[in-house]
């Protein structure tokens, strides 16, 4: 077992223009995927990021209001999961909601502590 | 929706079916009590803003205690710091309506109670129906504003284009903020009146959700259950308790009774006649009974709400079809028919007559009927005189009558079921 990064890209309703409606499934979609995750006790940590925020490059130098252009660069959260490897990682990344909202999920190990 | 009840308060699943949505309407009212409708664009944005963040916070954070109080403060900061860019208010005004995230229940000023978002959705009800706006304006604004539908749902339900609601709704809003201003509740003086249109955009909604046209058919439920909603909102205020409010409510509880026996498995229709009774819904009928006792408190006002809550009560308590006391119903028609001059309570009052004098003399009458120029090209019509002619045993006519129904219907579900009835004759 090791932890698995899911960083989520893109999927932001916003450009979507769902109806409070659809927000609402959308948002009870997102829980019951997470709720499994725990049940299963996989789930060990994961929060939303907030849309705004600032790039600081050269010590400070260089400061720019980011994190990027592209609306579906923005990474909009984070989970951390266990599973046996990346493969398995990847397999549970699937029923995650951000695919309805043509977003997607980069799944990374994290280095285990030597 | 799925629903599971079990999942614990905290997990998004605890919120209630509709929450979002009702939420919209509720916060849209409020910041507009507050701002006033000339802010109406940028208000809808506020909402929708923190609706976006309520939806990705949720999703990974326990819900707040209050999760309306939630939505109300970040929708309302989100507005500030929209009007403080466009410079619509003064900084010094900004303190003041800045509301704290953190510490509400230390601040009473924070805390917006549930007394004054439902004033809020009262007024914006009288503002969406203000008399300045036309009908459909009016249903439009109602089911935008009020009952949190996008302009995609509200073209689904009305069975109209996307593009041609997003326009009709800008104008709309447009005639709302130069003709109607800060929204209010009307004066003593123009109540009555007032309160009337209100009450019949509800029943206009009602009716569009109810009547079985093709489309979306859990959408049409919801509006159904939205006007509902509204009219409860209306009857559970002292100063809008009308006897014509609770005879609304009534008239739509016995109505939506029926929802589910209104059709079998396929979506088609099963007339009255043929629904199975058992399956009608105690509770709404109960309901529906509790707001016609509420509205027969002052016997001098019988509105037509009145006539026609009556006459769906005399349908929910009758055990069986043959059971249904006719002459009652008969007798509420005569009734409508004398104050209301619409050619299509005339019609129907025909099928009451059929059953209490007979087929042959509601026929007759129907003549009278049959040149009116609003009746001319209306299915139901013939669909009427159809059954009228099969119960006198003349089918050639009565086929004829049917294909002439068919033929001025654009609605599926009535095709499909006028030709089971040719089907049936045929044997």
């Amino acid at each position: 077992m090791s932890n698995f990064l899911y960083l989520f890209r893109g999927g932001d309703a916003r450009r979507i223009h769902q109806s409070p409606e659809e927000m609402q499934e959308h948002m009870q979609k997102w829980g019951a995927w997470m709720g499994g995750l725990k049940e299963q006790d996989i789930l060990v940590d994961g929060l939303p990021l907030n849309n705004e925020g600032k790039v600081v490059e050269k010590a400070g130098a260089v400061i720019s209001d980011g994190p990027f252009a592209e609306g579906a660069e923005v990474v909009g959260g984070y989970l951390i999961v266990k599973a046996n490897d990346l493969n398995h990682a990847v397999e549970i990344s699937k029923g995650c909601p951000i695919f309805e909202h043509e977003g997607n999920v980069e799944v990374r190990e994290i280095m285990p502590i030597m | 929706m799925q629903d599971n009840k079990e999942q614990v308060k905290d997990s998004p699943n605890a919120v209630v079916d509709h929450f979002f949505r009702h939420e919209y309407g509720k916060v849209v009212s409020y910041l507009t009590k507050k701002f006033g409708t000339s802010y109406i664009e940028q208000i809808e944005d506020a909402v929708q803003e923190a609706l976006y963040k309520a939806m990705n916070n949720w999703a990974f954070n326990p819900v707040p205690d209050n999760p309306s109080g939630w939505i109300v403060r970040v929708a309302n900061n989100y507005l500030i710091d929209t009007l403080r860019r466009d410079k619509k208010i003064q900084p010094k005004d900004e303190e003041t309506l800045y509301m704290n995230m953190e510490s509400s229940e230390d601040n009473p000023a924070n805390v917006v109670l549930d007394d004054e978002l439902q004033d809020g959705q009262l007024k914006m009800m009288f503002a969406c129906c203000h008399p300045t706006l036309s009908p459909d304006s009016q249903i439009m604004l109602t089911l935008k504003l009020l009952a949190g539908f996008s302009n995609k749902e509200v073209a689904k339900s009305l069975l109209k284009k996307e593009e041609a609601v997003a326009k009709a709704l800008t104008r709309a809003k447009q005639k709302m903020k130069e003709e109607v201003g800060s929204i209010d509740v009307p004066a003593s003086g123009e109540l009555k009146d007032r309160l009337e249109s209100v009450l019949k955009v509800i029943y206009l909604l009602f009716n569009e959700g109810y009547s079985a046209t093709t489309g979306e058919q859990v959408i049409k439920k919801d509006i159904c259950f939205e006007a509902i909603r509204l009219c409860k909102m209306l009857a559970e205020n002292k100063y809008f308790n009308a006897p014509s409010v609770n005879a609304l409510m009534a008239l739509m509880c016995f109505h939506a009774s029926r929802f589910d026996a209104r059709e079998d498995e396929n979506g088609d229709i099963i007339t009255l006649e043929n629904q199975d009774r058992t399956i009608w819904n105690q509770q709404l009928i109960q309901l529906g009974f509790y707001y016609l006792t509420k509205a027969s408190d002052n016997e001098d006002e019988v509105s037509d709400y009145h006539i026609q809550a009556g006459i769906a009560y005399n349908h929910c308590i009758a055990p069986t079809f043959e059971q249904t006391n006719w002459e009652n119903i008969l007798n509420l028609y005569n009734l409508q028919v004398a104050t209301n001059l619409s050619p299509v309570i005339a019609l129907n009052r025909l099928v009451a007559l059929s059953k209490v004098k007979g087929a042959k003399q509601a026929l007759t009458e129907l003549q009278n009927l049959e040149d009116h120029k609003y009746l001319q090209e209306y299915h139901l019509l013939y669909a009427i005189k159809a059954e009228l002619l099969v119960e006198v045993g003349d089918i050639t006519n009565a086929k004829q009558a049917f294909e002439k129904a068919k033929s001025l219907t654009s609605n599926l579900k009535e095709v499909i079921h006028i030709n089971k009835r040719l089907q049936s004759l045929k044997r």
